[in-house]
Formats: structure tokens, C-alpha cells, sequence
């Protein structure tokens, strides 16, 4: 019977399609998903590295958590990097697309020279750092003392030592966004360019009224991985600061990571990371409503 | 995520210049901009050429601020000593498996996958295909404590597996084939079909080298971010068999910290030298497969 053929075939094709999702559904599940589900069920937790002994605890983790003010103070550093850090790494990279858009003698050297950072390790480009801010010796101070400014121990000031670390970030990640921005402007139809040149519009409006519309939904996309990229501040914090001095550096990876191991509160750093994971999709939420939808797709 | 899919049109061809007046206009417009990029590119420049200069330099001269900006003789000695160290050249096979295996099992995991998504037909595919996705939002980052304690019950805490399998699936990596495969026309697969080709067949001998652009960029990626991972072999890692390069190189930071900024900038120079020499060899592949594909 036709009927019979098609639906055995049917579920043969099924079966088919789920072997070869196993391999990828198994890790999924065993890495992604299930430590997500797991840290909400130790977040309610008294759960010690090590110890296979658990105690419900209830919401004791959470009002620990509301009066933790360390806790306060590590969203606040991740906020204040997070919506600092993205917008200037997109300024800079905007710039340098819209400057590189051209056919520009020693374009390879300068896409080259933006795009570098993001091949060096965090490790290695956090400790590189470390050299060029250090007191005394290091190169900015020297800079700094050269045109007559006084010195500052960059990393070892609780005002200074978070901003020093944005700055680090947007020279590893502007070259990246750069290169994503790039693509875009060069699917922007040149004779609308045109158009507007001999209409008058100036530089300026044309970049405000042309190019940004035009290139929104790259915009989106590179907000977005601005946000997934700004999680590696763990790496910089561990290797330029350990959260100091004075905590002013501690962000929640930074908070999540002392809790779990070095205090071995699985239980509390899992609240952490909830809160965390609550946060950047908190975040992307509102990017998705506010941003999404003025973004203009072109031709749809 | 329609960003997602952006696609390369050859730029057109710039409009002939006719009239001197305006060829001269654009001549001066591009002063300009070599005027505003000449400092950028120097800017962005400096940190490499500090660990250049540095690596070479006499262990004094770099805390002397009277000693100026290059050596007096160049120390080349720094690189011996930085390497006699630490084991960097377990390091280095270490960095290789880990990132080489992960390169390989995503590959195999997202080929699968991605072939599922673009060319069957089953129940529940689209819920299957939001986790897929969903997981790009899941960072090692996010999720690092929980996996910590699953690989510590697996046993297999400070092993070279351990630094592999929370990467073995890659949502994004699916997603980018799906979308390549999707665009192979179907007579190709039909006609390979008459042929007596089997699914496997198929995506062997039709669609992976149709899309081997996209496998290449996926690749460079992967290596990229894996090849240069910090925080999770860090927190897998305890003995010195089994650190990658990254990880050595933050223990001799840490264990000479200011100390020797000498031996440190050369080893640093060791660690980041085969992934710029590779940029800078394959400049075009690299830039390609992060200006089109480029999410990790």
C-alpha cells in the first residue's frame, strides 16, 4: 500500500534525523542544558565542592544575595562594563569601517592593524597591559609624564583600575566589529551615496541618515556579540586585577569563580550565575525590544 | 536573526574619474583619512611593539625610565631563557590535541546536524533547532560552575578530554552549514540519489565540498577561540602535563610577576607568534571568515 510505504519511509527518515542529532543533542544536553537546570536546583542548595551531602536550604541563598553588598558591587562593575565598554568598542569600530570603506592605499595594513587583538590570548594581551599601565616604568605613565601630567598606578586605583580594563578591551575587540561592520557597508548600494552627494548632504548626515539605517541589522548583530564577548572580562580580571583593589574590579564571573572555588559555595555561586544568566538575557531582551525593531532591513 | 546571513556581493567597480578637479577632491579626502588612520593603526599597534622591543631588551633597562625606547643590544638570550622556564613545549602538543580535538568533534557533530536540519523531515525539529541555537547565548562563561562539578564527577578533572567536551556541540557552528547546505541546489542530491548514493553518500561527495568555504571559516574560528581559551583549561587544569600554552603562560606572569619583564614579553611573543604568523599568511581566509561568519 502507498500509504503504508510513505509513512514507514516517513519514520525511517525520523529516525534517521535523530541518530544524527545524537551526538550534538547528547553534549548539548549534558553541557549546556543540564548545568543551567542544575544551577537552579543548587541555588536553593547548601552544596560544597567535594561534599556529596545537600541541604535544602529554600530562598536563603537569595536573601543572603540581597544583602550581599559585594554582590551589589560586582553587578555594578559588570554593568558599568558592559554598557560602557560595547558602545565605545562600536564607536571605534564604526569609525574605522567607515574610514576603510574606500579604496584606501594600505587597507590590508590597516585592517591588519585593528583586527591583531583579537588573534593574542586574553592572557596575553592582559598581562601586556599590566606592563603598559605599571607605575613608574610602564610606557603610559612614562607618556604621561612626558607631556606633563602627573603619574597613576592605573591598576592599583580603585577609580581607575576598571576603566584601565575597558580601554584594554575596546583595542582587543574594536578590530573584530570592524571587520563585521565592513562587510555590511560594502553591501551599501554606492549610487545612494551618490545620490545624496549631489543632493548636497554633507559627510556627516550622510553617515547618520544613509549608512546607519542601512547597516542597523549588522548593528544589532554586533551589539549582540558585544554582549557574549563581554563575559571574557574574567580572563582580564583574573590575570590583571583578581578583582582588586578593593573589589573595584570584582564582576560576577570574577564573584561567581571566588565563591565556587575558592570558597567552595557551590551553592551561593550558582545563585550567582543565575543572576548572571538573568542579566545578559535580561539584557538582550531589551536590546531585542528597543533596537530590533527600528532595525531597517534593506529589499525586505 | 536575519543579520546573520550576510552574504558576499562583489563591491562595484569605482565610477570612472573624469574630471581632474574631482579626482584631485578625492586625492585630498584621502589625506585626511590617512591623516585620522595613520595615528589609529600606530595606536592599536603599540602593545605588540612594546612586547617586541621588550623581548629583547637587558632585564634593567626595561626599569630604567632613562634607558629609551629601544635596546642597547639586543638580548636574544631572553627567548632561550624564557622557554627553559616552563615545559613549553608540552604546552604546545597540549594546546594542539585540545584544540585540534575540539576542531575535529565539532566538525563531525555539526556536519550530522547541520545536514538534519537543512534536509530532513521530522517532528519537533524546530524546538530542536531553538535549543541548538539558544546554546550561542550559553558561553563556557555562563555555565562554568555547574560543568566544573559534572566533569569532576566524571573523573576526568585534570585531562586533556576535559578541556574538549563542553565544546563538542556548537549551536552557531550548526547554524552556519545549515544555512550553506540549504543553499546546494536539491537536483545535485537527487541526481546523486539515482546514483545510488545513500544520506551518507550525499554528504560526503555532494555537500561537504560544496560548502567547504564555510567549514574552512567555521575552522579558523574554532582555532582561534579554542587555541587561545583561558578560563576553563584554567579551571580544569592542576599539573604541568596537561596545561596549554595560554595557561603556562599566565603561571610564569604570575609566579614572576614584574619581575622579569624580559622573559616574560619573549615567552609572550612564543605563545602569540603561530596564530599572527598564520593571520598574517592567510590574511585574506582569516579576514573572510570573520567578516562573514564570525560570532565566537
Amino acid at each position: 500500500m502507498v500509504f503504508g510505504a510513505t509513512l514507514r519511509a516517513r519514520i525511517r527518515e525520523a529516525g534517521l534525523a535523530y541518530l544524527l542529532l545524537l551526538p550534538s543533542l547528547l553534549f548539548l544536553a549534558a553541557f549546556t542544558y543540564w548545568p543551567i537546570l542544575r544551577s537552579l536546583w543548587f541555588s536553593f542548595h547548601d552544596v560544597v565542592l567535594g561534599d556529596s551531602k545537600i541541604i535544602w536550604l529554600g530562598l536563603e541563598n537569595y536573601q543572603r544575595l540581597w544583602g550581599d553588598r559585594l554582590f551589589w558591587r560586582s553587578l555594578g562593575n559588570t554593568v558599568f562594563y558592559t554598557v560602557l565598554t560595547i558602545p565605545l568598542a562600536i564607536a571605534c569600530a564604526l569609525l574605522m569601517a567607515v574610514a576603510l570603506d574606500s579604496k584606501l592605499r594600505g587597507m590590508a595594513i590597516y585592517r591588519s592593524a585593528f583586527f591583531y587583538p583579537v588573534m593574542i590570548p586574553s592572557v596575553a594581551a592582559g598581562m601586556v597591559w599590566v606592563f603598559l599601565y605599571s607605575a613608574g616604568y610602564g610606557p603610559i605613565n612614562q607618556g604621561l609624564r612626558f607631556i606633563g601630567l602627573p603619574d597613576t598606578a592605573w591598576l592599583y586605583d580603585s577609580t581607575w583600575a576598571l576603566p584601565a580594563i575597558m580601554v584594554m578591551s575596546v583595542w582587543k575587540y574594536s578590530g573584530y566589529f570592524m571587520l563585521i561592520l565592513l562587510a555590511a557597508l560594502k553591501l551599501v548600494p554606492s549610487d545612494l551615496y551618490e545620490a545624496a552627494r549631489l543632493d548636497g548632504v554633507s559627510a556627516w548626515d550622510r553617515l547618520i541618515h544613509i549608512t546607519l539605517p542601512l547597516i542597523s541589522p549588522t548593528l544589532y548583530f554586533v551589539v549582540i556579540i558585544g554582549l557574549l564577548h563581554s563575559y571574557q572580562i574574567f580572563d582580564y580580571v583574573y590575570v590583571m586585577t583578581h578583582g582588586g583593589p578593593a573589589d573595584a574590579t570584582n564582576v560576577l564571573t570574577f564573584y561567581i569563580y571566588q565563591n565556587g572555588f575558592q570558597y567552595q559555595d557551590i551553592g551561593y555561586a550558582s545563585t550567582l550565575a543565575n543572576v548572571l544568566l538573568l542579566f545578559v538575557g535580561g539584557l538582550i531582551a531589551v536590546i531585542a525590544t528597543v533596537f530590533g525593531r527600528r532595525v531597517h532591513y534593506l529589499g525586505r | 536573526m536575519t543579520s546573520l546571513q550576510i552574504q558576499t556581493i562583489p563591491s562595484p567597480a569605482a565610477p570612472p574619474m573624469a574630471e581632474p578637479a574631482r579626482s584631485a577632491l578625492t586625492a585630498l579626502r584621502r589625506g585626511w583619512l590617512h591623516l585620522l588612520l595613520v595615528p589609529l593603526a600606530l595606536l592599536w599597534l603599540s602593545p605588540l611593539l612594546w612586547i617586541l622591543v621588550t623581548s629583547l631588551k637587558a632585564r634593567t633597562e626595561v626599569f630604567d625610565p632613562a634607558a629609551g625606547f629601544w635596546p642597547l643590544a639586543l638580548q636574544w638570550s631572553n627567548y632561550p631563557a624564557a622557554l627553559s622556564v616552563a615545559p613549553f613545549g608540552t604546552y604546545l602538543v597540549n594546546s594542539v590535541m585540545v584544540t585540534g580535538g575540539i576542531l575535529i568533534a565539532q566538525l563531525v557533530t555539526i556536519t550530522l546536524a547541520a545536514y538534519t536540519f537543512a534536509r530532513l523531515t521530522f517532528p519537533g525539529k524546530n524546538l530542536l533547532f531553538t535549543l541548538f541555537l539558544l546554546q550561542i547565548m550559553f558561553p563556557i562563561y555562563a555555565t562554568f560552575l555547574t560543568n566544573f562539578v559534572t566533569v569532576r564527577e566524571f573523573g576526568i578533572l585534570n585531562s586533556l578530554p576535559a578541556m574538549i567536551v563542553p565544546f563538542v556541540a556548537s549551536g552557531y557552528g550548526t547554524f552556519m552549514l545549515r544555512q550553506a547546505f540549504r543553499q546546494v541546489p536539491t537536483e545535485l542530491a537527487d541526481a546523486a540519489r539515482l546514483d545510488g548514493c545513500g544520506h551518507f553518500g550525499i554528504l560526503w561527495h555532494v555537500y561537504l565540498p560544496l560548502v567547504k568555504p564555510t567549514l574552512i571559516a567555521f575552522g579558523i574560528i574554532t582555532v582561534v577561540t579554542h587555541w587561545n581559551d583561558y578560563m576553563w583549561p584554567l579551571l580544569v587544569t592542576n599539573s604541568e602535563g596537561v596545561r596549554t600554552l595560554p595557561i603556562g603562560l599566565g603561571l610564569l606572569a604570575k609566579s614572576d610577576s614584574g619581575a622579569d619583564w624580559t622573559r616574560l614579553m619573549a615567552a609572550t611573543v612564543v605563545v602569540v607568534s603561530p596564530l599572527l604568523l598564520l593571520f598574517v599568511i592567510f590574511q585574506r581566509r582569516f579576514v573572510d571568515s570573520f567578516m562573514h561568519a564570525g560570532l565566537k
